[in-house]
């Protein structure tokens, strides 16, 4: 679909787009499932272990069940279905404790009561009588021999190897060997509006669930599974949806089902609203890992081989640490060509809260380890940070840690070359200063744009025309605030010459199109793009014939653009498309069509995950240049400029909110935030405690887009969700190295930290 | 008990309980859901209304509190033609909105700075949003948004 020729004539496609659904946003009118109301509406709260394990004894509800306004008490009993939840089966999560305890925040019993005060006072009242376990706290711990199993199969959830070439014959061809340790911490998603469904049985023996969620059809499978009905007795309606960041992919399961449940039990509307502090202890975290990283280089700064051993602290769950260990594993030796490569990836239970999806899925944590060696590598050998990046980075021609070789699309080189040009611009400040210190970190990464080894990758849309030539879109794929129904918008109204004013694209809904997967892996412009593309045209060849009937001619003379339909060597002979659409329909030329997108399959050996896994490959290369109190050890940074290559920018207004968004998230993975453990509970789950960065922590990040298009995207638009994350944390990590001149191997690298480290180089010096 | 305020222009009388809090009174008893609920401990901003002009958490507040006051929420924010509020306008403009859950409040906390000071500079818009956390845009639009509401705002007196 890609078409360089025609860039020149797009009309939408790569103009700054305001968002389809601001307007309902700055008015407060849109409906998240929390804001909505439907007569003898009642209200969930779960009452929750409290301890991170043990034997579950007993659960004794009658004293929840007297109390005022409560309705029903749900426990593992209660429902229907098998009592499983999870990503990969076969599912190991139960959606009510049943025998066992493995963390603290897990859900026992759900009460429901009139409101939503009465149902957590009462929640209060569920006796839950555990025989503790020594909870197991750490992956060492239960990676031991005789370590307590925390699930019948043992505490490895999920392990995978990555092998390319002879590693050690690569690290003996080296002249620099480095290796090191390091290690990052658990984050919290922190998406403002906590999870949150509201389930309304419809009469017709359906339950439709209105839900803050990132997957609709995982959800909905889930749902009916989990209450004994068939799927399709199930629909699953997105509501506008606060925030996710990979959070709300299979968490909203849990209150999803529960809400459900007791929504059929007592024919009612149920809604389920978390508290933030639910929100943290409750649902998953971006894992935490230990890293053992080495890498490999001759005096040149050329990379002869990198080798690694990923553990994933997965806590008490497997959600969805199978595909994080894969995309970690896949990731870790950067976007460089390396001929030899070994990575170890594995998760691990602990008892701790579960771990999953979070923006960057593995790639930030392996990016901030390797980024960071390769600076020190290149210290080392007295090489410039970004020409060691530029001599390694990919090219087209050339393969993958996966051997997957790229042919197109592979802009790595122009990222670092972007990124030098505005180095060299940026006025240096002296570094001759009493009260500061300065330092610039690099990093370059890659993100692989798709499901990849996940599985299939598929996305159903929908286009139709009314009669009045306006546009509705739907797909499978949900808006999340990343601004998806904007640029399937944008591509809808493209295709079909109309503003993009004229098109609709609506909240994903389960009734209405095919299983469109999870909106998950910076895939949604991708390849849900790609079906709305598809679709588009279906609508767009009814049209076009409709209209060489209208102006006597053959279609190919047909061009459609401003809300009309043109010939093409006569500009000012135009019909409207509303005539043309009206016309179509009276003619009988259908005016909608589901379009069905599959990516190229993935095709790879499993042992040693080597073969063509991503359709594409977002790149990035990222600086910041910070400055540091050195009397309190205050960051600030003074630059930070990301370079991607998107393929094509659809939305320039859009993708710039992407990478600033993304960046400070990376930026508190780098820097500020931490989930803090005292013996299996979380001693932060607050905002007043946890650190989100406030608008006084904020970067002032610079965009830089490179368009090297890829064949499977729409115009040639590869996904920007969560790349920067990488980008911005290990730049920062490197900065702040550069600055204080020692290495930090452990993110978050706080204020704490930093000051620490000053003072101990200040004792040494004196 | 009975509870007498002016809300977005109109009085209002209402009955709560004494604990009742201010968001759910607004919420549940007057159907106004613009006003969001993101931690329920006045450290994130989603539940800002404007209380006789000032940024207040309603979470926070007991509704008795409301009691002879006025109150703005973003459901009685207008523009002076009744559109649009200006500020509304510039976070559309600007790209200051992603998930639009952190929005309502936002938007307020910077009308009760912009009512103040008519054109404040970036760690004057700084400090009057730091009690409202946004985790999608990384601030940056928002700051452009405020300086492009404020312009529009002057240049319309």
């Amino acid at each position: 679909m890609t078409d360089k020729n025609s860039d020149m004539n797009l009309k939408v496609v790569g103009k700054p787009a305001v968002k389809v659904d601001g307007l309902e946003l700055v008015t407060g009118r849109a409906k998240f499932s929390g804001d909505m109301r439907f007569p003898g509406m009642v209200y969930g709260y779960a009452a929750r272990a409290g301890v991170p394990a043990g034997k579950l004894k007993s659960v004794d509800v009658t004293g929840a069940l007297e109390a005022e306004g409560v309705l029903a008490v749900l426990t593992a009993e209660s429902l229907p279905g098998p009592n499983l939840m999870g990503i990969l089966p076969p599912f190991d999560q139960p959606v009510l404790a049943a025998d066992e305890i493995r963390y603290a925040g897990e859900s026992v019993a759900f009460v429901v009561a009139r409101t939503k005060r009465a149902a957590r006072l009462a929640s209060k009242l569920v006796k839950i009588e555990i025989e503790e376990y020594a909870p197991v706290l750490t992956t060492e711990e239960a990676l031991k021999t005789g370590a307590r199993k925390i699930h019948p199969d043992g505490n490895i959830t999920y392990t995978r190897k990555l092998i390319k070439g002879d590693v050690e014959a690569g690290f003996a061809d080296a002249d620099l060997v480095v290796e090191n340790d390091y290690e990052t911490s658990f984050q919290e998603h922190a998406y403002i509006e906590p999870e949150s469904v509201c389930a309304v049985p419809s009469g017709d023996n359906r339950v439709t669930v209105y839900a803050s969620c990132q997957s609709p059809y995982h959800l909905r499978s889930h749902i009916a599974a989990n209450i004994g009905l068939p799927h399709t007795k199930v629909k699953v309606i997105q509501a506008y949806t606060g925030g996710s960041f990979g959070g709300k992919d299979d968490a909203a399961a849990e209150i999803g089902i529960l809400a459900a449940a007791a929504a059929v039990k007592l024919q009612r509307p149920v809604m389920v609203a978390h508290d933030r502090e639910e929100s943290i202890i409750g649902t998953n975290l971006r894992h935490a890992m230990k890293i053992h990283y080495k890498t490999g280089l001759k005096k040149d700064g050329t990379i002869t081989a990198r080798k690694a051993e990923l553990v994933l602290d997965g806590g008490a769950y497997a959600s969805e640490s199978p595909f994080v260990v894969m995309k970690a594993l896949i990731h870790a030796a950067g976007p460089y060509i390396i001929p030899n490569v070994m990575i170890e990836s594995t998760a691990v239970y602990t008892n701790k809260t579960y771990s999953g999806a979070f923006r960057g899925f593995g790639v930030p944590q392996v990016t901030f380890a390797g980024e960071t060696q390769l600076q020190e590598a290149a210290d080392r050998l007295g090489l410039d940070p970004l020409d060691i990046r530029m001599k390694n980075a990919l090219k087209p021609g050339e393969a993958t840690a996966t051997s997957q070789v790229l042919n197109e699309s592979v802009g790595i080189r122009q990222t670092i070359e972007c990124v030098q040009k505005r180095a060299n611009e940026i006025s240096v400040e002296t570094y001759e200063d009493e009260r500061y210190l300065y330092g610039t970190g690099y990093a370059s990464m890659l993100q692989g744009i798709s499901n990849g080894a996940e599985g299939i990758d598929v996305v159903g849309a929908s286009v139709q025309m009314s009669q009045d030539g306006s546009v509705l879109v739907g797909a499978g794929l949900t808006e999340l605030g990343q601004g998806a129904r904007t640029v399937l918008a944008q591509i809808a109204a493209e295709v079909l010459g109309v503003p993009v004013e004229r098109v609709t694209a609506r909240l994903a809904d389960t009734d209405s199109v095919h299983d469109s997967g999870p909106t998950v892996a910076s895939r949604t412009t991708t390849t849900g793009g790609m079906a709305v593309y598809k679709a588009a045209n279906e609508v767009k060849n009814s049209l076009l014939q409709m209209a060489a009937l209208m102006f006597k001619t053959e279609a190919e003379n047909i061009v459609l653009k401003e809300g009309f339909a043109v010939l093409v060597f006569d500009d000012s002979a135009r019909i409207p498309i509303s005539d043309v659409a009206t016309a179509a329909y009276w003619t009988g030329f259908p005016l909608m069509n589901m379009a069905f997108s599959r990516a190229p399959d993935a095709e790879y050996d499993h042992d040693t995950h080597q073969g063509r896994i991503y359709i594409a490959y977002n790149f990035g290369t990222h600086m910041m240049r910070i400055r540091i109190d050195k009397s309190t050890g205050r960051v600030e940074v003074l630059n930070h400029v990301a370079s991607h290559d998107v393929g094509k920018v659809i939305n320039p207004l859009g993708l710039t909110g992407q990478v600033e968004g993304a960046s400070l998230i990376g930026f508190g993975l780098g820097h500020m935030e931490k989930i803090e453990y005292d013996g299996g509970i979380i001693r932060n789950p607050n905002f007043a405690d946890y650190a989100v960065p406030t608008i006084m922590d904020r970067i002032p990040t610079e965009v830089i887009a490179v368009e090297e298009a890829t064949v499977n995207g729409p115009y040639g638009a590869k996904g920007v969700g969560e790349p920067p994350v990488a980008g911005a944390t290990a730049a920062f990590a490197n900065a702040v190295a550069d600055a204080v001149g020692c290495r930090f191997r452990k993110i978050p690298v706080t204020r704490e930290d930093i000051l620490a480290a000053i003072r101990s180089a200040e004792r040494q010096g004196e | 008990m009975e509870i007498n305020f002016v809300i977005n222009g109109e009085k209002r009388t209402e009955y709560a309980a004494a604990e009742t809090r201010a968001l759910d009174l607004l919420r549940e008893d007057l159907n106004l859901t613009g006003t969001k609920e993101g931690c329920g401990k006045g450290e994130c901003g989603a539940c800002t209304i404007l209380l006789d002009g000032k940024p207040v958490c309603s979470c926070l507040l007991p509704a008795p509190k409301l009691e002879g006051c006025s109150i703005v929420t973003i459901e009685g924010l207008k523009g002076d033609d009744g559109g649009l509020h200006p500020i509304q306008q510039a976070f559309l403009d600007a790209g200051a909105i992603q998930c639009g859950f952190c929005t309502p409040g936002m938007i307020l906390s910077a009308k009760a700075l912009l009512d103040n000071n008519p054109a404040p500079e970036t760690a004057e818009i700084e400090t009057a949003l730091s009690g409202n956390i946004c985790r999608c845009t990384g601030y940056g639009k928002i700051i452009e948004a405020v300086q492009l509401a404020a312009e529009r705002m002057r240049v319309a007196k």
